[in-house]
């Protein structure tokens, strides 16, 4: 994999640290944490300081009978075998290319027709339906209708990369978009791309095709 | 206050021979601790007594997957205490608190383990230094990051600073804690 050049904002590792993150979002930050060494070092350091924070905060008394309590909890735990963890259902990934751990227990739709060239599959948090999180599949050399954001897009590019305009992202990659951002994606002509992205608020597309996928696909 | 080696040295008991004596000092030193943390993040008090034995009911089960060469027994406990307080509000579709896949504790971390748990105890101990050399300004946005489930932009209004200001703070005070970090930087 190449260097990664794009990386989330302090305050978005900060809040993934803190667990203040909606669940769109923290997936695909923690994704790019995952596949980023430097992030996963700053993610270390800030999970530290709140470890610290914890040590350093002054004790709640519990309940007179909370540690038996608790024994009585541990006393009734199902054997390890029988606590099957939830398992997702994701597409096939192409030749090289995983899906980020983050996304195990999520299940995606098959891949849908957007346009020539562009299928895409929502992605359903087994805790958090709500959750407006996607995977957009774009052949190489493709290009994306222009657009911009009515509030923000996070993107992590997983396989093959883009550029907008403004920059080059590739696999590993993060995008932070917002209102203030009118791009038009191309792909790369030497592979298609896959990109994780969660969006809050509404894509608007500028042509009245795009615009009417756009609000097809809940985008 | 127990050391950190008696704290490591007593969940290794309750991982490899179930023992309840070492997951009672456990008990007492974290279960409090856990608690205020929830009721600072804005849990209500039984609430809060319920998760934090929820937490130590986790600890015993993942004893076995604590690695005191990736984080200090305190940062793991603040994961297992953060995830299950995001679950928790995610199941009462509470959006503002809300989280990833949280049984990625149970992944084996990929990165290479850094070196020895010594520099673990080091990074943690530095991680405290560098936080009490935070400016005021800074320490409190830091604060108000773990301790209130409230976003960013809300944290702006309430203090009365433009959310850039919130953002810069929290860029500051990150950066100065990596600088701080700088050898255990990878």
């Amino acid at each position: 994999m190449t260097m990664i050049q794009h990386h989330p904002a302090d305050d978005l590792l900060l809040a993934l640290a803190a667990g203040n993150l909606p669940g769109g979002p923290s997936l695909v930050v923690a994704s790019h944490v995952e596949a980023c060494a430097q992030c996963r070092s700053r993610m270390q350091m800030l999970e530290a300081a709140g470890g610290v924070m914890l040590e350093d905060l002054a004790p709640e008394p519990l309940s007179p009978q909370a540690l038996a309590r608790t024994l009585a909890a541990i006393d009734a735990l199902p054997r390890e075998a029988a606590r099957a963890r939830p398992v997702g259902r994701l597409p096939a990934a192409p030749e090289g290319m995983a899906w980020p751990q983050a996304l195990q227990s999520c299940t995606a739709t098959r891949w849908h027709w957007l346009a020539p060239g562009m299928r895409w599959s929502r992605i359903t948090l087994p805790a958090d339906p709500q959750a407006k999180l996607f995977l957009l599949r774009i052949g190489a050399g493709m290009k994306l209708a222009w657009h911009t954001h009515s509030e923000t897009e996070l993107t992590q590019v997983l396989h093959g990369s883009f550029h907008d305009g403004r920059a080059l992202f590739d696999a590993g990659d993060f995008d932070q978009a917002d209102g203030g951002i009118h791009h038009q994606p191309v792909v790369q002509a030497n592979s298609e791309c896959i990109c994780l992205a969660s969006i809050e608020g509404r894509m608007v597309f500028d042509g009245a095709i795009a615009r009417t996928l756009g609000a097809l696909i809940g985008m | 206050m127990p050391t950190s080696e008696e704290l490591n040295d007593w969940v290794r008991a309750v991982a490899q021979a179930a023992d309840r004596p070492a997951f009672a000092a456990l008990f007492k030193h974290f279960a409090p601790r856990v608690k205020a943390y929830l009721m600072a993040s804005g849990t209500p008090e039984a609430l809060a007594e319920d998760l934090a034995q929820e937490a130590m009911v986790m600890v015993w089960r993942k004893a076995a997957m604590f690695d005191p060469v990736r984080a200090g027994l305190s940062t793991w406990i603040f994961a297992i205490a953060r995830n299950l307080r995001t679950d928790h509000f995610r199941r009462d579709g509470n959006r503002l608190v809300d989280g990833a896949d949280h049984e990625s504790d149970d992944i084996a971390d990929p990165m290479p383990a850094l070196d020895e748990q010594f520099l673990t105890t080091q990074r943690e101990a530095s991680v405290r230094r560098a936080i009490t050399q935070l400016s005021a300004q800074q320490a409190e946005i830091l604060r108000l990051s773990f301790f209130e489930e409230r976003p960013h932009s809300r944290i702006a209004r309430e203090l009365g600073i433009p959310l850039g200001t919130v953002k810069s703070r929290v860029r500051l005070a990150v950066n100065h804690l990596r600088r701080m970090l700088d050898g255990f930087e990878p």
